[in-house]
């Protein structure tokens, strides 16, 4: 970047600058930092939203942790993070066809990426009717002779959260796919050329060339993906498992929403495992702020 | 699905794999519309959407001007402030939001759920915008300035014409985020009437004993518009996101 800071248009418009951001500014000071700085409060009290809203301390979090399915929840979150390294390196390997440019890559391009625009209601039904008890994986077992292996899927635990895992992994290769590929385009081509030419594999080409070349890329990657698992399949788990068996492929972010539900619920609770969920955000922002700061790299 | 959803119940039991020899019907969509009443949740979700869009357009593409060519004191400040908030789950801000919104008496309305959006998808589009912005040269700024261009034709000549393409990205993404987004409108309108596509559906849905066939025709429909829009700017979205900057 040019060095603007000396032009005379960046003096003397601190009015205009300060008007303009005014808009933005209120509305995260009022729809973000204000409700998590009152989230923040109220998770030491039992508030109801209405009249209750005693201060109990850590009461709230000693139940969560001691008398609650919070480690089944963070059992779940950690079971669905398995689909990360998933995702990347499938994501990977199409990002690698992608760039050599394989047959038909710009059509598969287009097609690797629409899981992306499809809602999760409508991924996370689909993937319901596919693993249920009569649906078209037990029926295909079923006509390969693999009868025994035609179980319920969703109605156990751990193929439960494997379908939830399967679900995801599918749903974020096309993300991950065109992210790594866009890390790709810094690679100097003829790095990549003499590569091949000095007869290296697909995998040598992937692991020892474009791997240790996108390190920031799958940085940024890792770590988007980790968060959203916390913070955003709430849609696939409702559509899927609706959380059940039990609380058994309930993560985080769902037990917030069925508690907000709950008649006569405890919001202090439900705060608190917000907070919670907050803490555990927070430690992957501080290690991905080294990536919006350089934004303006980016250009 | 597409298949499934022309099927008759009965023919989808029996095989939900077999393409050929059916009685095709269109009889899901009619109901869909008709009964479901699926075009007035288009035109909920369609409401929302259209104005998140706006806002963010207005108050992103002002904000983000700012941050590209102001330069003051606490400016960088207020800038990593505003894109670090793109790290707080929407779940820790939800039920103080609630309740922050019925006392406003704005539970059950539109407003909330675009206010909601703006809050949680402003810091990303300000980041996109801003990082385009960052590009224009201030040689064309000061030049507009001399030819005595004020505050709004710099931003009506120079800053929207420059920096369309991440524009256009914010529009066609937040378009597609919008439209398939579940949790925010599900907590937010609870009347029947103004629930969006996507929460419409997912009550549909999560009645097991429902009609398949049905549920598939409703699925379809709710995909339609986003992947029409995917069709026509897969080129602009694919861009953006290896520019790595929006999930």
């Amino acid at each position: 970047m040019k060095n603007i800071s000396t032009s005379p248009f960046r003096k003397a418009k601190s009015i205009q600058g300060m008007l303009s951001i005014a808009p933005v500014m209120a509305i995260i000071l009022f729809i973000r930092l204000y409700p998590m700085v009152s989230s923040i409060y109220r998770s030491f009290t039992n508030w109801d939203g209405l009249f209750r809203n005693d201060w109990v301390g850590f009461k709230n979090y000693i139940v969560i942790f001691t008398d609650s399915p919070f480690w089944t929840l963070l059992r779940n979150s950690m079971v669905l993070l398995l689909s990360v390294p998933l995702q990347i390196l499938i994501g990977l390997f199409i990002a690698v066809l992608l760039y050599e440019e394989v047959k038909g890559w710009q059509v598969f391009r287009t097609l690797i990426y629409l899981p992306q625009i499809v809602s999760a209601v409508t991924i996370g039904y689909l993937f319901r009717i596919a693993f249920g008890l009569e649906g078209p994986v037990n029926i295909i077992l079923q006509a390969l002779n693999l009868g025994k292996f035609a179980i319920e899927w969703l109605g156990n635990t751990w193929t439960a959260l494997a379908v939830l895992v399967f679900c995801l992994t599918w749903f974020s290769i096309g993300w991950q796919a065109i992210v790594i590929l866009g890390g790709m385009t810094r690679i100097p081509l003829d790095v990549f050329e003499a590569a091949k030419l000095d007869g290296a594999t697909f995998f040598q080409r992937t692991f020892l060339i474009i791997v240790p070349m996108i390190g920031r890329t799958l940085e940024y990657a890792v770590i988007m993906s980790m968060v959203w698992t916390f913070t955003s399949v709430f849609a696939f788990i409702f559509a899927i498992t609706n959380g059940g068996p039990g609380f058994e492929t309930t993560t985080i972010d769902y037990m917030i929403y069925t508690k907000f539900y709950q008649a006569g619920s405890n919001f202090g609770f439900a705060t608190a495992l917000a907070v919670i969920l907050l803490l555990i955000i927070m430690v992957f922002t501080i290690i991905e702020m080294r990536f919006t700061s350089k934004a303006s790299d980016w250009e | 699905m597409f298949f499934n959803s022309l099927k008759q119940r009965t023919d989808y039991l029996v095989n939900p794999f077999s393409i050929q020899g059916l009685t095709l019907t269109w009889d899901n969509y009619v109901t869909m519309v008709s009964q479901f009443k699926i075009l007035d949740l288009f035109g909920n979700t369609l409401f929302i959407s259209f104005f998140t869009i706006l806002f963010i357009l207005i108050f992103g593409i002002i904000a983000s001007f700012a941050f590209a060519k102001f330069k003051f004191p606490g400016i960088d400040l207020v800038y990593i402030l505003i894109i670090s908030t793109m790290f707080i789950p929407v779940q820790v801000t939800i039920i103080p939001l609630y309740i922050f919104y019925s006392k406003l008496h704005l539970v059950n309305s539109y407003w909330s759920v675009i206010l909601t959006y703006l809050g949680l998808f402003l810091p990303e589009a300000i980041l996109l915008m801003t990082s385009s912005f960052r590009g224009i040269p201030d040689e064309m700024l000061e030049a507009a300035e001399l030819d005595g261009a004020g505050y709004f034709d710099k931003l009506r000549y120079i800053i929207v014409p420059m920096g369309t393409p991440a524009i256009v990205l914010t529009i066609i993404f937040y378009f597609i985020v919008t439209w398939n987004d579940l949790f925010t409108p599900m907590v937010l309108l609870q009347d029947m009437g103004k629930r969006t596509v996507m929460v419409a559906l997912a009550s549909l849905l999560s009645r097991y004993s429902g009609d398949p066939t049905f549920q598939f025709a409703g699925l379809v429909l709710a995909t339609i518009p986003a992947i029409i829009i995917y069709a026509i700017f897969q080129q602009y979205i694919i861009k953006g996101i290896s520019a790595g900057s929006t999930k």
